[in-house]
């Protein structure tokens, strides 16, 4: 098992956010967990990255428990965020957006990486030298992902990578990320958009209000009549 | 003219010893919103350092300014460390009233330990030459200081705009909450800002005790409120901003005694002038010249 998270219990003061969550991701997948606002989603992956810290539970990555660590020694481990939002800093350039993502690996290192980040998406190459606040909504969320690469690791936490975004976007964004899985890197999605979600994920667990409610394969979860009526508005 | 380049090279002088303080407060509030009470202290902490590296030790002059920079800059490191970090999550009133009282020990403690008697400045640390130039009187502290503060703070803006931790220090100023998913340590970056911060303050310090050579344990108060106003008036939190605000500050502050008399203002109105048109310069741009509205993230 790459990562498991076991009986997560997060909580805001007095408030409950998550309560008893289990799940776990294999080598190579791609997990999705979907579910409405509010349902605790960006919780749990703030938590696994280490912004937040649980109340209760184990996060546990290639046997190391990461829940009392702090972010930028869980990123050492592996564990990479894309957050909600894609805070991307405005006031730094693609490029350095870029650099500053590398900032634990050797010059070289960084350039080689930086160079593949390109590969991916052509588009932050043209615009390496602009500021990050004149980038459109679907060029910051490349640039989001590319600094997830150009940090490395072999599990990407990519946190509602769809929000804001036209459709088509999505789905080149959507492209990105199943190339990068395939090779290699483990990927777990959160997302509201549970019918993207379904279709590029493996497995998928549906969260409401801080509980998984259903757990599956993402086809077996597409059929489901609850998954049917709730997320994809069948 | 004589005169005029005169009070320009007086200008230029006490400009860049503002602009070398300013440039702490200014950094230490872009990354953690904080405004460094302390910060004059520290200034005059480091002009004391200074003393002790050329009387005690009985250093020339550049190594004692290097050895002042080192010390204060680990002060400066360690009070970050003992009185700030502890209350990254307390109110911002708590930490500047800890900055206040940080600054108080700083003060007394030095008095306690030195003396309430002013002291002057070593005055062999730099040896005064002046040059004449065409009826222009010029001394070599003038020049030295002018160009020590240039060199210092090109040095400054080549690691912020150049190397990767000025990037996260700039990121941090952005966006304090996405710093660590980028597997930065943001207490290190927080330790670097001060150590830079609080050195040139040193560097300040001891420039100010050669070109004024009276010290004492309060010097710092009056110095570091000018210094404050003028990161402000720059644009708190860009450094470029404390580079130019000092220099306006100490334009205004000699050239309103300087040329004032002509249009009958008496030199006793030199800092009600001075800080009035500061006050001007922050109702049209509330920002400061260099400052951009911070936006409130949630």
């Amino acid at each position: 098992m790459l990562f498991s998270v076991r009986d997560l219990h997060v909580s805001y003061g007095n408030i409950k956010a998550v309560h008893g969550v289990s799940f776990d991701v294999e080598e190579g997948e791609i997990v999705t967990l979907i579910g409405a606002n509010g349902a605790g989603k960006s919780t749990i992956l703030n938590t696994i990255a280490g912004l937040q810290h649980p109340t209760q539970g184990e996060i546990v990555y290639r046997g190391n428990n990461l829940a009392r660590m702090s972010a930028h020694e869980i990123i050492k481990r592996g564990v990479v965020l894309v957050p909600e939002g894609r805070r991307i800093f405005g006031n730094l350039t693609v490029y350095e957006n870029l650099r500053l993502a590398g900032f634990q690996l050797s010059r070289a290192e960084l350039e080689e990486r930086i160079k593949r980040v390109y590969s991916y998406f052509p588009r932050l190459e043209e615009r390496r030298n602009q500021l990050g606040d004149t980038l459109s909504g679907g060029e910051q969320q490349m640039l989001a992902v590319g600094r997830a690469l150009v940090t490395g690791g072999d599990l990407m936490l990519l946190d509602e990578p769809s929000m804001g975004l036209a459709p088509i976007l999505v789905q080149q964004i959507f492209e990105i990320l199943r190339e990068i899985n395939r090779q290699g890197k483990t990927i777990l999605l959160v997302e509201q958009n549970a019918h993207m979600a379904l279709k590029l994920a493996h497995r998928g667990y549906v969260l409401e209000t801080g509980n998984i409610v259903l757990a599956g394969p993402s086809q077996e979860l597409v059929a489901s009549p609850e998954v049917q009526r709730a997320y994809l508005g069948g | 003219m004589e005169f005029f380049v005169q009070q320009f090279l007086n200008a230029l002088q006490l400009g860049s010893l503002y602009a070398l303080i300013a440039l702490g407060y200014s950094m230490v509030y872009g990354v953690l919103l904080l405004i460094n009470f302390a910060h004059g202290d520290i200034f005059m902490m480091g002009a004391f350092f200074g003393v002790f590296g050329s009387i005690t030790l009985g250093l020339p002059f550049v190594p004692t300014l290097l050895l002042s920079m080192i010390l204060t800059g680990l002060l400066g490191v360690t009070i970050e460390r003992v009185a700030y970090k502890p209350l990254r999550q307390a109110s911002r009133l708590s930490v500047v009233i800890t900055a206040l009282g940080v600054g108080l020990l700083l003060e007394n403690g030095l008095l306690a330990l030195t003396g309430a008697n002013p002291r002057s400045y070593p005055q062999d640390l730099v040896t005064t030459k002046v040059y004449d130039l065409g009826g222009v009187s010029i001394s070599n502290v003038k020049i030295i200081i002018i160009v020590l503060a240039a060199l210092l703070f090109a040095g400054l803006y080549t690691i912020v705009q150049r190397t990767k931790w000025g990037m996260a220090m700039r990121a941090i100023s952005y966006d304090k909450f996405a710093v660590p998913l980028m597997g930065v340590s943001q207490d290190q970056v927080i330790s670097l800002t001060f150590l830079l911060g609080t050195s040139l303050a040193a560097a300040g310090g001891i420039l100010w005790g050669v070109a004024f050579p009276v010290l004492n344990p309060y010097m710092g108060l009056r110095v570091g409120w000018k210094a404050f106003i003028a990161a402000v008036v720059g644009g708190i939190g860009d450094i470029r901003g404390a580079a130019v605000g000092g220099l306006l500050l100490g334009f205004i502050e000699i050239f309103v005694p300087a040329y004032g008399k002509s249009i009958g203002i008496s030199s006793t109105w030199r800092d009600p002038v001075a800080f009035g048109l500061l006050l001007i310069i922050l109702v049209v741009r509330p920002t400061g010249l260099f400052g951009v509205a911070r936006r409130q993230k949630v």
